[in-house]
C-alpha cells in the first residue's frame, strides 16, 4: 500500500482560479490604480508600482527602502509590510496581485517567438536589491545615476511616460526623462514580447525579497512523489525553465501554479495549516 | 523543514513584520530640518509622514548626515528621478 494525499479544499480552489489567474491579476489593478483617488502614499503596498504613478494608490515599497537607505533611516513599516506578507504569500504575491508582473504576462501573450533565459539571470535580482536598492543609496545618495528609481522601468512606464503625456495634453514644456531610462523603457517595451516576464526574473528586487519566503512561507508548492509519474509534463507547463518536481520552492517561482495542471495533481498548492487526509492506495503489481 | 518548525517559522515571521509595522506606524520617528533656517526649527516627524515626503524627493540627506527637507511651502507633486 502507497501513501496518497488526498485533495483539499485549497486545491479545489486553486484549480478553479486557475484559469481565471489573468482576470483575478485585472481586478487587483482596483486596488492599485487608485479608482477613489486616495493617494495613500504614507503607507507601502506589496507590489513593484511606482509611487510616481499618477494612479499609484500607495508607495512602492522597493523605492522606500531604497529613499530610505539614502537618508540611513531604517524603513521599519517596508520591512515589516515586506516580511508579514512574504511569510504568508511568498511569491504567490509575484505571480497573481502584482500589476507589473501582469503588464508583462499580457505582453507574453502576443505570440512572438519567446526565448528562454539561462539560470544564473535569476541571481540578477539579488544584485540588484543588495546593489541599486541598498548599498549605493547608501553610500553615494539618491542623485546616484545606479540608484534603483533612476533606472526602474517600471518608474520609466508608469511615472515618466504618464507625465511626458500629461505636459504634451497640458501644453506645458516637456521634461524628458534621461537617456538612461529612455534606453531602459525601450529595452524592457522590446523585451516583454520575447521572454516571459524578464523584469521578474532577472532584476525585480521585490521578487527577490519574497523568493526567500518560498521555503517557509504559509502558502507553498507541495510535490507527492507517490503521485508523480515522472512524465515531466510540469517541465513543459512551467514558462520558467523551473523543474518543478525536483525543487517546488525554487527561489525563481513565481507561483502561477501552471505545474499543478500535471494530470496525476502531484504538485499541488498546500499550506501549512491544512490537515492533510492521509489515505492508502492500492500499489501496482 | 516539518510542518511545526514551519508554522514556528511562519508564526515568528508574522510577529516580526506586524510588530516592525506597528512600531514603524505608530511610533518611529525622525528629525527633519527645513530647507530654510537653523538647527532649532527641527521637526520630528513619523514614518508614514516620511514616506509621503521621501515619495516625492522632499527630503535629503546633507553633507553633515542630517536629513533635510528640500522645499520650503508646498510639496513637490512627483518624484524627482
Amino acid at each position: 500500500m502507497v501513501p496518497m494525499v488526498k485533495k483539499t479544499r485549497l486545491n479545489d480552489l486553486t484549480s478553479k482560479l486557475l484559469g481565471g489567474r489573468i482576470w483575478i491579476q485585472a481586478s487587483f489593478l482596483l486596488v492599485w490604480l487608485d479608482p477613489l483617488g486616495l493617494r495613500w502614499h504614507s503607507m507601502c503596498s506589496p507590489v513593484f508600482h511606482c509611487y510616481a504613478c499618477p494612479l499609484a494608490t500607495f508607495a512602492c515599497p522597493i523605492g522606500i527602502i531604497a529613499q530610505f537607505s539614502a537618508l540611513h533611516v531604517l524603513p521599519l513599516i517596508a520591512i515589516g509590510l515586506l516580511v508579514a506578507v512574504g511569510a504568508v504569500f511568498g511569491t504567490l504575491i509575484c505571480g497573481w496581485v502584482c500589476p507589473f508582473g501582469f503588464l508583462q504576462d499580457l505582453a507574453a501573450k502576443v505570440p512572438t517567438p519567446k526565448f528562454d533565459l539561462p539560470k544564473f539571470t535569476g541571481y540578477g535580482r539579488y544584485v540588484m536589491l543588495v546593489g541599486a536598492v541598498l548599498a549605493v543609496p547608501y553610500f553615494f545618495g539618491e542623485q546616484h545615476p545606479l540608484f534603483v528609481c533612476r533606472i526602474c522601468p517600471a518608474g520609466a512606464l508608469e511615472a515618466a511616460v504618464p507625465n511626458v503625456v500629461g505636459q504634451a495634453i497640458a501644453a506645458q514644456q516637456v521634461v524628458w526623462p534621461n537617456a538612461i531610462k529612455l534606453t531602459i523603457l525601450g529595452l524592457f517595451l522590446t523585451a516583454i514580447f520575447f521572454m516571459r516576464r524578464p523584469w521578474c526574473r532577472m532584476l525585480c528586487p521585490l521578487g527577490a525579497i519574497f523568493s526567500l519566503f518560498n521555503r517557509v512561507s504559509a502558502f507553498f508548492l507541495r510535490f507527492d512523489a507517490s503521485e508523480c509519474t515522472q512524465c515531466e509534463r510540469c517541465h513543459q507547463l512551467c514558462e520558467y525553465g523551473i523543474e518543478p518536481e525536483k525543487t517546488p520552492n525554487d527561489l525563481r517561482c513565481i507561483r502561477c501554479l501552471e505545474c499543478t495542471k500535471c494530470n496525476p495533481q502531484a504538485l499541488t498548492l498546500a499550506s501549512i495549516f491544512e490537515r492533510s487526509k492521509v489515505t492508502t492506495a492500492p500499489t501496482q503489481e | 523543514m516539518n510542518a511545526k518548525t514551519k508554522i514556528i517559522v511562519f508564526g515568528v515571521l508574522v510577529l516580526l513584520g506586524a510588530a516592525l509595522l506597528a512600531y514603524g506606524a505608530f511610533f518611529h520617528s525622525t528629525n527633519v530640518l527645513p530647507q530654510q533656517g537653523g538647527d532649532s526649527a527641527v521637526l520630528a516627524k513619523s514614518e508614514p509622514a516620511l514616506i509621503k515626503e521621501a515619495s516625492v524627493g522632499g527630503v535629503t540627506r546633507d553633507e553633515s548626515g542630517k536629513i533635510k527637507q528640500t522645499y520650503t511651502g508646498q510639496a513637490p507633486a512627483a518624484c524627482p528621478t
